[in-house]
């Protein structure tokens, strides 16, 4: 949600903003629209704008222990197939029901060897998601997306892009110098386009060839 | 173990499980697999821009050997 506050000084703007949305300070993120910095004779003026992230979809509900075991074969069969891949790969892992949505199934893995199971910038596995989401296709569950998670990594990857997406954003609107972003996944930087969507003098367009592209987020001046 | 493990994955993609095979070439810092599979299947095990491939090749360089050994994984036809 997007809502815009106004104070004397950034800080007074920002502290009207947390205490009329109830939230700490760390729970929105902030644009300042507006500064006119006050005189001795003239009071300031701090336009700003603010975003909570309300977007994010509400948690989803944690499955009963009854539930997190597979309820058909195809689950079943996803599961075997990505615990053998791990077992095969030498590691040990637990693999139950994160979530099951409209045609989307999430798979969690559970493993003292997470870390290398993820890898870097989640690259593993998005591989063994890759192999997985093949393997339900051929099993004629072309239309399902198979999810999987470790140690809530899809989550707190998905959060630390908006926050660098917001980072950025205000480097380039201070330096007026675009930024190029590291290469990522199409759903890695469609969080980053959705993120920098609202922002009016900010602007977003990726480049490059490939799965991996980059975003450029560059300075698009006042309107 | 990668060969069971690239043995596992191919017989689970293509149509053709029976005609899959792979075979090891052990060197002194590497490992090349060679994974053959039926004619008709090798669009399987590759996919699209080699999407495939290359999840199994990432897969198989974060297998618990990987850390000692290098890993190749070569795709005949």
């Amino acid at each position: 949600m997007v809502q815009e506050f106004e104070g004397r000084t950034e800080k007074e703007a920002i502290d009207v903003a947390a205490a009329q949305l109830g939230l700490e300070r760390d729970g929105f993120d902030v644009e300042i629209l507006e500064s006119l910095s006050g005189g001795i004779f003239k009071k300031g003026k701090v336009r700003i704008r603010v975003h909570t992230r309300d977007e994010t979809p509400a948690p989803r509900k944690k499955l009963a222990v009854e539930d997190v075991v597979p309820a058909d074969e195809f689950e079943t069969r996803i599961i075997e197939f990505t615990k053998h891949i791990i077992s095969g790969m030498g590691y040990s892992s637990e693999v139950t029901i994160l979530f099951r949505e409209e045609k989307k199934l999430g798979i969690r893995i559970e493993s003292e060897h997470a870390s290398i199971i993820i890898g870097k910038k989640g690259k593993n596995l998005d591989a063994l998601q890759l192999l997985v989401n093949v393997y339900a296709g051929r099993m004629g569950h072309e239309d399902t997306r198979i999810i999987l998670d470790s140690e809530n990594y899809r989550i707190r990857r998905e959060e630390a892009i908006v926050r660098l997406a917001y980072d950025t954003a205000e480097q380039v609107r201070r330096t007026r110098q675009s930024v190029l972003l590291e290469p990522m996944n199409p759903f890695e930087r469609r969080i980053v386009h959705t993120t920098l969507n609202d922002i009016v003098d900010i602007e977003t367009k990726s480049e490059g060839e490939g799965l991996y592209k980059q975003v450029r987020v560059t300075f698009r001046g006042k309107i | 173990m990668e060969r069971d493990l690239v043995e596992y994955i191919a017989k689970s993609l293509v149509d053709d499980p029976a005609a899959v095979n792979v075979a090891v070439v052990e060197g002194d810092k590497s490992t090349i697999l060679e994974l053959r599979v039926a004619e008709e299947d090798i669009g399987k095990v590759i996919g699209k821009h080699g999407r495939i491939a290359k999840a199994i090749r990432t897969i198989l360089s974060a297998s618990s050997t990987a850390a000692s050994k290098r890993i190749i994984l070569e795709i005949l036809d």
